[in-house]
């Protein structure tokens, strides 16, 4: 009996062959018998199986390989081989086989086909004739019959948990060893161990192989000992023996457990690519073999027709392209053109027809393969709306219609629905029935129909029912590529449902299965890490830019570069931080911006446009324009390309408190909220002292005080001398900060005048304005320019109402060439320490607030304001220099800021000779000059011309204004320790310059507002 | 719609206000705060018309401010789902365009405007009718119904459709010139 010798049957011919059909027929007809020899009764069942097979493949041959000559090859061999150990073979349903057999066509295009064809159609004669009609019948009962009998063992075998616990091993049962072999050889080993036993018997003594399918390079051999184990496999080829593990008892259940990983394909299910030239692309299930896991799937082809023609006639084909071709559906015309060979196959099994090209088989454009179960991806498939339109395209009516009903049920979950949802009735009597879900249970939901006169709740199959919207819900999606986004239903197309989303006003399409009716409102995720949405962050090359939107894990940021918008995705790792540093930029017109300025962008791309500052970093600044549909709204901009808009905003609270600081825009917000209680000098509270200092600080001198902090806290005394500290010098230059701290002197009762002074100023102001100022500008202005300006942030829209607006000030001394008599007094103060003018205070300070700073503080709002400058212009009025105002005011802003001592003009110490500057006059133009001398009641002798040798004018310091030196150009600081020094600019950091002293070739950084660009005569 | 009604507020007021216009003091500052701020419940404020009372003030302790209860009418506007209202086009794009009704800004879809109007790009974004007769364009006034309503701390966002008897284009700016 050839049985025996399968291992070595590749020698074995035809004549062989012959016996074993021989032997087939004994089987049938043992089967007809009953079977009365176990052992031939196996045999048979064997045989049996291994002929119906072979009788398959040959009628699929028929169809496809006309003819062939030659003898049998390999394949009968492993057909053989693997029916001998393969139990799964022997119980296939015929109709399985069938089909099997069938796909294997469509995909078998290797090597293996010509050898096939050779054997196959040698020995076709013989089966085919013997099989068709005769014994069909009969091979169907014998097969029946055997699966039964194998069934009926199985459930008299079927044991309860309590017998399988008896079952497990134990230390007297043999033992289970690992022994390492070639990789691949696995079956081989286990076959090779099995003959020789077979050969040997009794001598060998291992109980059993083992080789498990899902491991590789080892093969586990049961035996009581080692030295059996390494009998065994002694001399034998693949098997390495010198590593043999014995299986731990407890784990060697588990080395025959089988794993049911139940793969849930089915027909019409979406599933994904996992490998190969479609890895990733979404196909559907058009047919599932269970049995050898494998699936054919429908995509869209990938496929280069030009490399398979000249694959076809033999023309050099590149060996491995990086690219995939892009893809899209099969032209069969396009194909017949580069006279590739294009087949009409109907498929057996299905009776549609096919193209076949090369083996492949298309239908409708669509490339249908054959694909192992393992390459499929099930979960969380989620196919967006490209992917569905994309498969929908060619069969516009068929099934893949994206709002057709089997596309809502083929991706669905379990148990989507929830209480409370609005669902409408899809199917059945009561279709178009609205209702709202009350409660779900496993596949019935109740619902509660809307329609009046209905008041039962049904119970409805989920498989009926789809989630309903109207336009204008306000929605949130839960699942699929935008998940966490909110929006507004505009459109519903079936259970499609378009959404504009909040933050971006970007159409979303998506399922109505995925949305679920919330008033919440979000873009979706708004964080990750550390960095929400919006932040300004640092990346990895030193780049900065603001998270314009946050996707599943990575970012898109909108790169500071203002030339162009710039985005980047930027993964989490490759953030180095958040910037959440408070700097400040200067507007084109040297206005210090802050956080939430509102500015208008002068140049570039986004000219025009205006919003608040969101983030500024290094001169540049991030502008939010809600009118700007791309980056979500934000804009990047140079700083000096903006122009500020209305009042600066920097103090933010702008709530009802009255406590906030007008003087924000000036440098930093009050640390502290300046409580009128603490003390009345409002300004040296700033305990960092940034701006309480300036030149006011001289006026200390003399003063008498009491030292509020510190050691010497109590003592009174005449300040002598104020000093400078030093590490105060780079960030405030102009603003010498005393030794000690100006802002531990209160004024104590020894200084009268200072606490008497500032009472005085409420009472003064109100009766000046309160008759006129609400009735003009507090009841019409707001109406007309600011209260629907949508770009002022709605809450309390009057800010510049009344009170402290840089633009008044800036505009405020354009008056005072108009007003003498205010001018008058300052003249006899010209070093302006406070000194002096706290002796003079009650009358000086009466006539200047009530007569220039505060009755013109709403003038830019009025079209009579003379001198007609725009609220931007700059005026060294209230340059972070600037002396009066800061000492002076007491618990500022609130209703009745009054300008006070802003608009004061002690700006005599402020400029120095040989520096350039613009003067404006009033009625003129901004002229260039060069300041020549400096008179002693502060203003200033300016030889027009930027080389100086225009006349010579006398110009007040608030006509005044610096030039701003450029990088490189010799400078002359105007404040500060280095106040008169000369150096050159290196470099411009945002608000502050990297100075270069002449004098000591120190470098120091100094702000941009002390340094000035000197001329040299 | 407009709503004239009446609000009540608190209103802290600063010591050194404390005088003989006191009272003008807190109308300016009530104006200067709630004029144009904008609510879920009753919409924007777009003007107080009148003060009904003003009660006593309670002084705050530490801090010697006093909050006055004020009791004010005012116009408020507030949209509502199903609202026709008229509004100026401030932006199209193939998505819709973006029309503002004072202070609120609605959108519409090109989902809810006539399925005869095409979008067409270039300098003028607009859309237009396949004659060429109606063009919403920016600055185009549009009679617009809104179909839902999105209201947060600082803006209400509408959702509006054109897409029905009586609305569109009711005058157009191109047209003229």
């Amino acid at each position: 009996m050839p049985r025996n010798d399968y291992d070595d049957d590749l020698e074995q011919d035809e004549e062989e062959y012959e016996d074993e059909e021989e032997e087939y027929d004994d089987g049938d007809d043992y089967g007809r018998g009953g079977g009365k020899d176990k052992r031939k009764r196996s045999r048979s069942d064997f045989i049996d199986d291994y002929a119906e097979e072979d009788d398959e493949e040959d009628e699929d041959d028929d169809e496809e390989y006309g003819v062939a000559t030659g003898g049998r090859g390999g394949k009968r061999h492993r057909k053989a081989a693997s029916g001998f150990f393969d139990e799964e073979a022997a119980v296939d349903s015929d109709d399985e086989e069938e089909e099997e057999e069938g796909e294997d066509d469509f995909i078998d295009t290797g090597a293996d086909i010509p050898d096939e064809d050779e054997r196959r159609s040698h020995r076709r004669p013989l089966l085919s004739r013997e099989d068709e009609g005769v014994d069909v019948e009969e091979m169907e009962r014998i097969i029946q019959e055997r699966y039964a009998k194998s069934l009926n063992v199985e459930y008299v075998e079927e044991a309860t948990d309590v017998e399988q616990q008896g079952l497990l091993p134990s230390v007297r049962d043999p033992k289970l060893w690992m022994v390492k072999c070639a990789i691949g050889r696995e079956r081989e080993v286990a076959v090779c161990l099995m003959q020789k036993c077979i050969d040997k018997g009794s001598e060998l003594q291992i109980r059993s192989v083992v080789a498990l399918d899902h491991l590789k390079n080892y093969v586990y051999i049961e035996a009581d000992k080692e030295a059996h184990v390494r009998e065994a496999i002694k001399g034998m080829r693949n098997i390495y023996p010198s590593r043999i593990m014995l299986v731990p008892i407890k784990e060697m259940t588990d080395v025959l457990s089988v794993e049911t990983k139940a793969i849930d394909i089915s027909r019409d299910t979406w599933v994904r690519m996992k490998i190969g030239t479609y890895k990733g692309d979404l196909a559907k299930v058009v047919d599932v073999d269970n049995v050898r896991q494998r699936a054919t799937v429908k995509l869209i082809p990938r496929i280069d027709l030009q490399a398979l023609a000249n694959k076809i006639e033999g023309r050099e084909v590149l060996k491995k392209k990086a690219f995939t071709p892009p893809a899209r559906f099969m032209n069969i015309d396009e194909a017949r053109e580069l006279h590739i060979r294009v087949e009409r196959k109907r498929d057996p099994a299905t009776g549609d027809y096919y193209e076949k090209i090369e083996g492949m088989m298309f239908k409708d454009g669509f490339l249908y393969k054959n694909v192992s179960l393992k390459s499929l991806s099930t979960l969380n498939v989620q196919p967006t709306f490209d992917e569905l339109e994309k498969f929908r395209q060619p069969s516009e009516t068929g099934d893949g219609d994206v709002s057709s009903l089997s596309m809502l049920f083929a991706n669905r979950k379990k148990g989507h629905f929830m209480k409370g949802d609005r669902v409408i009735i899809v199917k059945g009597d009561l279709r178009n029935l609205k209702g709202c879900v009350e409660k779900v249970e496993e596949d019935t939901v109740h619902i509660k129909p809307s329609e009046a006169g209905l008041n039962t709740t049904l119970a409805i199959s989920d498989k009926e029912l789809c989630k309903y919207f109207e336009p204008g819900n306000h929605v949130k999606v839960v699942t699929g590529s935008t998940e966490g986004a909110t929006g507004m239903v505009v459109s519903v197309q079936g259970h499609v449902v378009n959404i504009v989303s909040d933050t971006t006003k970007e159409l979303l399409r998506v399922f109505a299965d995925n949305v679920v009716e919330s008033s919440e409102v979000t873009s979706g995720i708004t964080r990750i890490g550390n960095y929400e949405l919006h932040d300004l962050v640092l990346l990895d090359d030193n780049s900065f830019g603001v998270i314009i939107r946050v996707e599943s894990e990575a970012f898109q940021v909108l790169k500071g570069v203002p030339e162009r918008p710039d985005v980047a995705l930027v993964r989490l790792r490759e953030i180095k931080y958040k910037i959440d540093k408070k700097t400040f930029a200067k507007d084109r017109y040297k206005n210090t911006l802050s956080v939430k300025d509102v500015v208008k962008i002068l140049e570039g791309p986004c000219r025009g446009k205006q919003g608040p500052v969101e983030h500024i970093y290094k001169g540049i600044l991030f502008v939010y324009d809600r009118h700007h549909l791309e980056h979500a709204g934000f804009i990047c901009v140079k700083s000096e390309s903006c122009m500020m808009v209305g009042g600066s905003r920097a103090n933010g609270d702008r709530s009802a408190n009255g406590f906030t600081s007008r003087f924000a825009n000036l440098r930093t917000p009050p640390r502290a909220p300046q409580s009128p209680m603490r003390t009345p000098r409002g300004g040296p509270i700033n305990v960092g002292g940034r701006h309480g200092g300036g030149r006011g600080h001289d006026s200390l001198v003399g003063a008498v005080i009491k030292i509020r902090l510190g050691h010497y806290k109590g003592c009174k005394g005449r300040v002598k001398d104020v000093k400078v500290d030093r590490s105060h010098i780079s960030d405030n230059v102009n603003v010498s900060t005393p030794y000690r701290e100006t802002s531990r002197y209160g004024m104590g009762s020894e200084t009268p005048m200072h606490p008497s002074r500032t009472p005085l100023h409420p009472y003064m102001t109100p009766m000046r304005d309160s008759g006129a100022t609400p009735i003009h500008d507090g009841m019409r202005t707001p109406m007309r320019d600011r209260a629907w300006n949508p770009y002022t942030p709605m809450s309390p829209p009057r800010d510049n109402w009344e009170d402290g607006n840089p633009g008044s000030w800036g505009t405020s001394p354009q008056y005072q060439p108009g007003s003498p008599p205010s001018r008058a007094y300052e003249a006899p103060t010209p070093g302006s320490g406070w000194s002096n003018q706290s002796g003079s205070y009650n009358d000086a300070g009466t006539p200047r607030e009530n007569s220039s700073a505060y009755a013109n503080a709403p003038s830019p709002y009025l079209p009579s304001t003379p001198g007609g400058q725009p609220p931007m212009t700059p005026s060294s009025a209230y340059l972070p220099g600037t002396p009066g105002g800061q000492p002076m005011t007491p618990g500022s802003g609130g209703l009745d800021m009054m300008s006070p001592v802003v608009g004061a003009d002690n700006e005599g110490p402020w400029f120095l000779p040989d520096i350039l500057v613009n003067v404006r006059r009033p009625g003129d133009d901004v002229v260039v000059g060069v300041i020549r001398d400096v008179l002693p009641d502060g203003s200033c002798r300016v030889a027009l011309g930027s080389n100086s040798n225009g006349e010579s004018i006398n110009a007040f310091p608030n006509e005044i204004e610096i030039v701003a030196p450029r990088k490189a150009e010799k400078i002359k600081i105007m404040g500060g320790a280095h106040r008169g020094a000369t150096g050159k600019l290196i470099g411009i950091d945002g608000t502050d310059g990297i100075v270069k002293i002449d004098d000591t070739l120190d470098v120091k950084i100094l702000d941009m507002t002390i340094l000035a660009k000197l001329v040299q005569t | 719609m407009f709503f004239h009604i009446v609000l009540e507020r608190n209103m802290q007021l600063h010591p050194r206000h404390f005088g003989r216009d006191l009272r003008d003091k807190i109308v300016s500052k009530l104006m200067k705060d709630v004029e144009g701020t904008c609510s879920g419940r009753h919409g924007f404020i777009v003007a107080i018309t009148g003060i009904e009372s003003v009660g006593k003030g309670l002084i705050r302790d530490g801090t010697g401010f006093v909050t006055f209860p004020v009791k004010y009418q005012c116009v408020v506007f507030r949209p509502f789902k199903g609202e026709v209202v008229e509004a100026v086009v401030t932006m199209v794009n193939k998505m819709g365009f973006f029309a503002e009704a004072g202070p609120v800004q609605i959108f519409v879809s090109n989902h809810l405007i006539p399925d005869d109007m095409e979008f067409q790009s270039g300098d003028m974004p607009n859309y237009t009718t396949s004659d060429g007769s109606v063009k919403i364009q920016k600055d185009s006034e549009v009679r617009l119904k809104i179909i839902g309503t999105r209201v947060d701390a600082t803006e209400i966002f509408c959702i509006g459709t054109i897409k029905d008897d009586f609305l569109g284009v009711i005058s157009d700016p191109g047209a003229t010139s």
